[in-house]
């Protein structure tokens, strides 16, 4: 570096760009030394598992001969597939819906009251988010259940006495939809607190000057404000939701009379690995599951420009 | 009634409305989880024929806590050690792998660089339960599922941390500083570990807690990748303990000691450790979640 800054002059041109370039070089070997761990996990958990199953959707994993394209065939003609697909879809357009309008309502609102109330309530909302993958399954199964629910009151007022009715009465889309709303809604709330009370004063308070009152204060000033995040919010749940796996498949927990197995479409992609042992099947329909997840991601990063890569 | 002063509280309809809709909110989050650590200290008939929210009493809490701990021969401690190697080491490799690449990324210029950065947004948007088939199938063919080292290998990726020290360093770098230990003679990996470690630290947190609470809290993985017993983390522990007893079940009556009560002593379990560490620390989330994101 000093070899640079003192060749100054301009007799040694020739010396200079070699130093530049040498010192180029090294950076750049820095760089990747020090990438080489992630470089490696991300090609072995990253790359290779998506190209693998790739590759693999396209062999007959049981005679190990290529196939073509008789697995995605056989995915499509399996009759519980499409009956898959609409499930999930069900509870992706409840909890994405539930999503948007819980959060943006509950921030909104959080956002026009006292600042120590904010406080206070935001965290009570927050910590459900620490209930998770089999545990929020486990507790909604003992919210759902009329016979030691807290909340039976209101599950016997809608005439429901044994926690299968409740769970017909509202729903299989449903419940899962307010399993998942339960746990991960609270964050994003914190989120949004954030994002609402980082908005510009001055604009808040030339729209008080106005005369906008809290209300259209909330829903012409601050909800367009944050109205970009709330739709991230909302395709991220939205991917995530067509990746339902943890809470149809805990369902037998209540009892065999209330197993989902093939559910959603993670279930069966499953189901064929594990029941069926048929890994070629298996690995068509995640190759079709991740490759939506990887259309929408790239749809996010390059048309929306939400992640700021440079 | 008519008074002449300003009343303090004016509490007109629009005010009503928001004050019930945060109080309907504060029920629907607060009563499962107020119930369930109560809950872990009634006995089974008291579950049942009790009002909700009684509190059971020590002698039950403790004959719950041996019933769960001794079953099985203590198998519900070896699950809980067996998160704690999981997430500790999935912790300290995605720390290991993160922070020094996402230092290179945000400090360095060289080929390669923006597919890099753009590779791991993808791989950090895509939900992780897309790749835990493929993950299978290919350790599968490696071997490596049913291990300790398969397990903490797969948690140690975390482009997520990869992102969030690159925004990091690319917002909080000094470059002033960078240059005069540059000038001082100081080479480039002791610009990382001497400037930019020490500046790392909160960073260094944020990544952390985001990864641990990722890893110990995984179902899916776990379930996925393994299949014997004596390796299961909490969560699938969890699950098995339910479905070998029946507890949920409400079928007739067996003899596994494992009854409602202890189920959701073993569920407090599971979710303890994560509720203690977002109860100090909710500002991570805030700060980590939408960073880098251009202002809505």
């Amino acid at each position: 570096m000093s070899s640079i800054a003192d060749t100054a002059s301009p007799t040694v041109p020739r010396e200079r760009v070699r130093a530049a370039k040498r010192k180029g070089q090294r950076d750049t070997r820095m760089a990747y030394l020090l990438l080489l761990p992630y470089i490696v996990l991300l090609i072995m958990f990253g790359v290779f598992p998506v190209a693998y199953a790739f590759g693999l959707s396209f062999v007959d994993t049981i005679e190990n001969a290529f196939y073509g394209l008789a697995n995605y065939e056989f995915v499509f003609n399996d009759f519980r597939v499409p009956t898959a697909a609409i499930n999930v879809l069900w509870f992706v357009v409840i909890w994405v819906a539930m999503t948007m309008v819980g959060v943006a309502t509950l921030s909104l609102m959080l956002d026009s009251v006292g600042r120590r109330t904010a406080t206070t309530l935001r965290t009570i909302y927050f910590l459900p988010g620490a209930v998770t993958s089999s545990a929020v399954v486990v507790l909604w199964l003992f919210m759902l259940d009329p016979g030691v629910s807290p909340f039976q009151g209101l599950l016997h007022a809608a005439g429901w006495t044994y926690s299968i009715d409740v769970i017909s009465g509202i729903g299989l889309a449903g419940v899962f939809a307010l399993m998942a709303y339960f746990s991960a809604s609270g964050g994003w709330i914190v989120v949004f607190g954030g994002a609402l009370s980082s908005l510009p004063s001055e604009v808040l308070e030339a729209a008080r000057v106005d005369g906008a009152n809290r209300f259209q204060l909330a829903t012409r000033i601050k909800l367009p404000m944050i109205w970009r995040s709330l739709v991230l919010m909302g395709i991220l749940s939205f991917a995530a939701g067509l990746q339902l796996f943890v809470e149809p498949q805990l369902m037998q927990l209540a009892g065999p009379q209330s197993a989902q197995n093939d559910w959603s479409l993670n279930q069966m992609a499953f189901q064929y690995a594990f029941r069926m042992g048929d890994f070629g099947a298996s690995a068509a329909l995640s190759t079709m599951l991740v490759g939506t997840s990887i259309i929408i991601a790239l749809v996010i990063v390059f048309a929306t420009r939400f992640y700021k890569i440079d | 009634m008519a008074d002449a002063r300003t009343p303090p509280f004016r509490l007109n309809l629009g005010r009503f409305i928001v004050y019930a809709v945060l109080l309907f909110a504060v029920c629907f989050y607060g009563i499962p989880l107020l119930w369930l650590l109560l809950a872990g200290t009634r006995s089974q008939s008291s579950l049942f024929a009790d009002p909700p929210f009684s509190i059971g009493n020590w002698e039950t809490f403790l004959v719950t806590w041996n019933n769960l701990t001794t079953y099985n021969n203590f198998q519900i401690v070896s699950w809980a050690a067996n998160s704690a190697i999981y997430s500790v080491g999935g912790v300290l490799l995605s720390l290991f792998a993160s922070i020094p690449a996402g230092y290179a990324l945000a400090a360095s210029e060289f080929p390669g660089r923006k597919l890099i950065l753009v590779v791991t947004l993808i791989a950090m948007i895509t939900p992780s339960t897309a790749v835990v088939l493929p993950i299978f199938l290919e350790m599968n063919l490696l071997g490596l599922n049913n291990s300790y080292a398969g397990m903490i290998l797969v948690s140690g990726f975390f482009p997520f941390g990869v992102y969030l020290t690159y925004v990091y360093f690319s917002t909080s770098l000094p470059k002033g500083v960078m240059d005069s230990a540059r000038v001082d003679g100081a080479n480039r990996f002791e610009l990382f570990t001497r400037i930019a470690l020490p500046l790392a630290r909160p960073i260094v947190a944020l990544v952390a807690f985001f990864s641990f609470i990722g890893i110990w809290s995984n179902y899916f993985l776990a379930f996925v990748l393994l299949s014997d017993d004596k390796l299961y983390n909490l969560p699938v522990g969890l699950t098995v303990l339910i479905s070998t007893s029946g507890a949920l079940s409400n079928l007739p009556a067996n003899d596994v000691p494992i009854k409602k009560p202890e189920v959701i002593l073993a569920a407090i379990l599971v979710i303890l450790p994560v509720l203690l560490i977002f109860i100090v620390a909710q500002r991570f989330v805030r700060s980590g979640t939408l960073s880098g994101a251009e202002k809505g």
